[in-house]
């Protein structure tokens, strides 16, 4: 049982789900549910399509390069069973898979260090050049001709139980 | 009548189609995917009385039209045996024009489900030729066929054949 990459989203692909495309020079197109079959009908480029891994990876909005992806690997040959290398291997699948985590969320966060500074500039900016655009409050009480006049609204002074009981 | 017309339709869309990509060819395009004719309309339904389908092997015919599927109502699928008449053949060949022969449906662009559950798909409408007996005419098959050849007891396909997809 091999699991394989979706060649649009290049996630993984378990037995029994998505299509496969074979093209007559016998390249095999994988596809993991039919929203990236679709994506490939139409032609589009997974690089340009914002949700697929290959942007991400692209664009630099993931890791990358990890020692911690070396393990995930295509291997042609079978291992013979071993019962200490398979426990061992369950255990360290775990360690590995957290190890991961922490580093991708290490690298998220490294991506977005210098956000809050530059939105703090750039409100500061914005309160310095466009503070004429906001008058102060007590200024309003001072000069009534910069808010709205008060619309008087005719109240009906009908009683709607006549109505009712006439009918 | 309606079948006729149809195809008719299907052929003008068909150059349509090739037309426009022959224009797409120019655009510079760093992209794998400029598949040259991946999606030129092949219809993608069952293998039924008049499907055109391209021969791949060396027995001499290069298209037949397949006259019965000899199993499933609604027609023949992917590894399936049709009865076809031969439409165009090399001279020289094994097989003349005109005459009646049977074929397996190697590769059909109508996507099949496979013993997992997953479905396969080709790019177009292929037959390798057998006789009577089960076994191909020619001595050569071209281009990737599905293992599933193996189930409906074509070994000798899949051991002729380039590609198993």
């Amino acid at each position: 049982m091999r699991l394989e990459k979706c060649w649009f989203c290049s996630s993984t692909i378990y037995p029994g789900h998505g299509i496969q495309f074979v093209r007559n020079d016998a390249k095999i197109f994988r596809f993991c549910r039919s929203k990236c079959h679709k994506n490939f009908k139409m032609k589009r480029n997974p690089r340009k399509v914002k949700w697929t891994k290959a942007y991400r990876r692209l664009h630099g909005k993931d890791m990358t390069q990890d020692s911690t992806f070396e393990f995930e690997r295509k291997r042609n040959r079978p291992e013979r069973y071993d019962r200490n290398l398979a426990e061992n291997t369950l255990k360290a699948i775990k360690k590995i898979t957290k190890v991961r985590a922490d580093r991708q969320e290490k690298h998220i966060a490294n991506r977005m260090k210098g956000k809050k500074a530059q939105e703090r500039k750039e409100a500061a900016k914005e309160l310095e050049q466009s503070i004429h655009l906001i008058k102060a409050p007590a200024a309003l009480q001072q000069e009534p001709s910069l808010t709205l006049p008060k619309a008087k609204v005719k109240v009906s002074q009908q009683q709607p139980e006549d109505n009712r009981m006439e009918e | 009548m309606a079948s006729s017309s149809t195809s008719k339709l299907f052929h003008v869309g068909r150059s349509l189609l090739g037309g426009l990509h022959k224009r797409a060819h120019g655009l510079p395009t760093s992209y794998e995917l400029t598949c040259s004719d991946l999606f030129s309309q092949q219809l993608r339904t069952f293998i039924q009385m008049r499907t055109n389908l391209k021969v791949v092997d060396n027995s001499g015919a290069k298209k037949v039209m397949c006259i019965q599927a000899l199993k499933g109502k609604k027609g023949a699928r992917l590894g399936d045996t049709i009865v076809a008449s031969v439409k165009e053949a090399q001279p020289g060949g094994k097989v003349k024009k005109g005459q009646v022969v049977y074929g397996v449906v190697v590769r059909a662009a109508m996507q099949r489900g496979r013993c997992d559950g997953s479905e396969v798909k080709f790019d177009d409408n292929a037959v390798v030729l057998i006789n009577k007996q089960g076994e191909p005419i020619g001595t050569r098959v071209f281009g990737p066929v599905p293992h599933e050849l193996r189930k409906k007891k074509h070994v000798k396909i899949l051991s002729l054949a380039e590609h198993i997809a």
